[in-house]
């Protein structure tokens, strides 16, 4: 039994992406000084999958949503408000984060995993290890 | 420091507990073989992508999971060349009788001081919280008796000079 992988198509070319990003980075740094902390993750995890593979603007994806999770200080409030569309999504980064080995950013995305999954549950977990095409 | 640890546990745990759904498949590539994918890594579509969970720059663990097995990989704290030799002695001792831990690696993969490979076949004969229970109270106890040898080191040699000095 051989399952066939798609193809990827590049929807939009990498300077595009990455000029919506830096937009997305102001906007999310405006909304960190006003302290909004919930809306600013979410402006942060916006406009995903970005359909592309390029490792430049997964990267600099990843710094706006870095800034956003670490700025994070009150987690109760977070998921209450956060939609069940972000988790998904937030979980992938929390593995990103968790890979990086930044003893800070590691003590922040342990204290969201254990949160987000008793949220989410196991299946969040599974789907972000089974995706293997919108890799963050 | 503890609430890190327990953190970094209770994340290993809700990861292995979803990542561990394992069936047996036999090799797609040689007829009457049934070999652990996760080791092989031939096919892309029975893989499923690597996780790595960092604690700090100096701990870490890698879980690898595939349609049949699943590997996990950890990376223990050594702070001095002393404890870089205990561990050493200690994990090579345990791994040197990994047939009576059924789960445990012979050898460690790559970068990483211990590594176990759990099958489908493990599963079956195993339950599977209790291996995920075995996995986490291991970790939790190999932090432990390395600084406590290290102590008695410690606490041996103050001793001594106290007794040379006086």
């Amino acid at each position: 039994m051989m399952v066939v992988t798609d193809d990827f198509v590049e929807a939009d070319n990498a300077e595009a992406i990455i000029s919506r990003i830096e937009h997305k980075s102001r906007k999310t740094e405006s909304l960190l000084k006003q302290s909004k902390l919930v809306e600013a993750l979410k402006t942060a995890l916006e406009g995903w999958p970005p359909n592309t593979r390029d490792e430049r603007c997964k990267s600099a994806n990843w710094i706006v949503v870095h800034r956003a999770i670490m700025a994070m200080k009150d987690l109760d409030a977070l998921f209450s408000s956060l939609d069940p569309e972000y988790y998904n999504i937030l979980m992938k980064y929390l593995y990103r984060g968790l890979s990086t080995g930044d003893r800070p950013t590691c003590d922040q995305c342990l204290r969201i995993h254990e949160r987000l999954t008793e949220r989410a549950g196991l299946g969040c977990i599974l789907r972000s290890l089974a995706d293997t095409t919108n890799t963050v | 420091m503890a609430n890190s640890l327990r953190l970094y546990l209770t994340c290993i745990r809700n990861t292995l507990e979803a990542a561990m759904c394992l069936q047996n498949f036999p090799c797609q590539e040689v007829e009457r073989h049934n070999k652990p994918e996760v080791e092989l890594k031939t096919s892309p579509e029975l893989l499923l992508k690597p996780i790595l969970i960092c604690r700090n720059e100096a701990e870490k663990c890698l879980i690898e999971t595939s349609i049949n097995s699943l590997r996990i990989s950890l990376k223990v704290k050594q702070a001095d060349e002393l404890e870089n030799i205990l561990t050493k002695k200690f994990l090579r001792f345990l791994s040197m009788r990994a047939e009576a831990f059924q789960v445990l690696r012979r050898k460690p993969v790559q970068g990483y001081d211990l590594s176990f490979l759990i099958t489908n076949y493990h599963c079956e004969e195993m339950q599977k919280h209790k291996l995920i229970d075995f996995i986490v109270q291991f970790m939790e106890a190999s932090f432990h008796p390395l600084h406590l040898v290290l102590w008695s080191v410690v606490n041996y040699f103050k001793y001594y000079a106290f007794l040379w000095t006086y």
